[in-house]
């Protein structure tokens, strides 16, 4: 077995798929017409998907459809703050996809879904047919939370929480605040996109401000009572922030039954149902979310706001043609993170697959590990072994999981050095 | 090939496509790739490249993980999802030549 090359292994890939579904390979139905399926959203979860579709069955054509040239990764995002890293490190393009995997690339966004003619129609004008969709395309935000927060005034306070220009902005708004200002951060109730953004962000900013303003305060307003890896992340920020005492560069404060209901932009003040007032110098407002809106109009999302599926195969509830995956998707109690929407993507596209083929569907299994830094040498992991139950729901499998065991500084090292490879692999396994 | 493709189809959907499979090691083994596909054995990274393990090495490993005998921050913790048949057919799967 030695020698095992990678690029050997992911031919593997191919050539265990043409075996298995050999003698039917390529026909999308009894007509023998080339099986064509549509990827909507180029993040983790449809780049993924797209990419171990092509890996499983070259015969099936895949058409990824995303508005933008190039993406920006929210993991690692928050790594820009304690200016470990920039945009252009966090930008991927798909052009592997397309020349490695022959994956067809439409630069364009969804404008509607005519599912009963299994055809899209893009913003160009252009339509596509499909005989199954996998839909991927994440999260919107609810502007109606917060008075006075809308998408414009998120301009001037950033929820940084799409990478790109906001975490841009949010990042020099940290920069140009004067030593011994507030930042505030403003963060929703589950669920959301990453649960355990918000505190790796207060984490790299803290580890910023501590070198560069360390009279300044990060002021943490949370809707919920506790938050993941809340034990982990405390305990370096004691260590590291001086967390509990007077000075301490982090605050959380839970407001859970008093929650924020209104912004003054004019004196950045976050009011609370209770009439509590916080001012701050920068707001991180990080709104609460829905699966984004081309799901939503789409008629697959439910009255929570997310898209409910059959986990088996991630088929939406209300039309078995159409798979949703990813941040925008239900599939509780796995979180919405990158991590796991790759694995949502490949457990996807071996039932796609296989239902192409007409082919019973394995039973699939998802993995989610999410490390956080809370400085650049020290990194704490939560992670999830997720399969079905017997009556086909997610179950997260009792004692395997849970959070870093070992706090010690040498556990510390090599997580914060494993959160850097995980990374880059995450992005190799999705994009390259 | 086009009835043969028939007769399996109409089996498939007489039986219906719900009925789970027998274990497809893929469904286990793709999430590996997750954190292990950016560790070519020619580079050196902190976490391991499946490339040039055997069989034999890789199923030793994720039993050590699970049964505690093997120290990692977090491979024990995810090798204690599985049965030890799933990690077999995963070994089996990832060092496949």
């Amino acid at each position: 077995m030695a020698g095992l090359s990678r690029r050997r292994f992911l031919q593997g890939l191919a050539g265990v798929g043409a075996g298995v579904l050999g003698g039917c390979a390529g026909l999308s139905n009894l007509t023998g017409a080339k099986a064509h399926v549509v990827v909507v959203g180029g993040g983790f979860g449809g780049a993924a998907a797209a990419k171990y579709l092509r890996l499983l069955d070259a015969n099936i054509r895949v058409t990824l459809i995303e508005p933008k040239a190039k993406y920006i990764t929210c993991p690692a995002s928050n790594w820009l703050f304690a200016g470990l890293t920039n945009l252009d490190q966090l930008t991927v393009d798909y052009l592997a996809l397309q020349d490695k995997y022959g994956i067809e690339l439409v630069v364009d966004s969804v404008s509607s879904v005519d599912a009963a003619r299994r055809r899209l129609r893009l913003t160009s004008g252009q339509s596509i047919v499909y005989d199954r969709l996998i839909m991927s395309p994440g999260i919107d935000f609810r502007w109606d939370a917060i008075a006075g927060y809308d998408q414009a005034t998120a301009e001037q306070f950033p929820h940084a929480w799409q990478a790109g220009p906001q975490t841009l902005l949010l990042a020099r708004q940290l920069q140009a605040m004067p030593d011994g200002g507030v930042v505030l951060m403003a963060v929703p109730a589950d669920p959301y996109r990453c649960p355990p953004g918000p505190y790796e962000r207060a984490s790299m900013m803290a580890y910023w401000l501590k070198q560069h303003k360390p009279r300044s305060k990060i002021i943490i307003l949370d809707a919920k009572r506790s938050f993941s890896k809340q034990a982990l992340f405390e305990a370096g920020w004691i260590k590291h922030y001086g967390y509990g005492a007077a000075n301490s560069l982090i605050e959380w404060h839970s407001l859970a039954d008093n929650p924020l209901l209104e912004l003054d932009r004019q004196s950045r003040t976050l009011t609370s149902e209770f009439g509590d007032r916080f001012r701050g110098d920068v707001l991180n407002i990080i709104p609460p979310q829905t699966a984004a809106s081309i799901a939503v109009q789409s008629g697959l999302s439910d009255v929570g706001g997310w898209c409910p599926v059959r986990p088996l195969t991630g088929q939406s509830l209300f039309n078995e043609f159409i798979h949703v995956i990813g941040d925008a998707a239900h599939y509780a109690s796995i979180p919405k993170s990158a991590f796991a929407a790759n694995s949502e993507a490949k457990a996807c596209a071996l039932a796609v697959a296989s239902l192409i083929h007409q082919k019973p569907v394995a039973e699939p299994h998802w993995l989610n590990t999410c490390y956080s830094l809370i400085t650049p040498e020290h990194g704490i992991s939560v992670a999830g072994v997720y399969k079905l139950d017997a009556v086909s729901a997610i179950m997260s499998v009792k004692g395997a999981g849970g959070v870093s065991v070992r706090n010690d500084d040498e556990a510390a090292a090599l997580e914060a050095d494993y959160a850097r490879v995980v990374y880059r692999s995450l992005v190799a396994d999705t994009f390259r | 090939m086009r009835r043969i493709c028939y007769a399996a189809a109409l089996a498939a959907s007489l039986f219906g496509a719900a009925i789970h499979a027998e274990i497809d090691a893929r469904a286990i083994a793709f999430n590996c790739l997750n954190c292990h596909a950016d560790s070519p054995a020619s580079v050196d990274t902190s976490i391991p490249s499946l490339e040039t393990l055997s069989r034999e090495q890789i199923q030793q490993a994720l039993l050590d993980f699970k049964y505690d005998r093997k120290p990692a921050t977090l491979m024990p913790r995810l090798a204690k999802g599985y049965s030890d048949e799933e990690l077999a057919a995963v070994a089996d799967y990832l060092s496949r030549d």
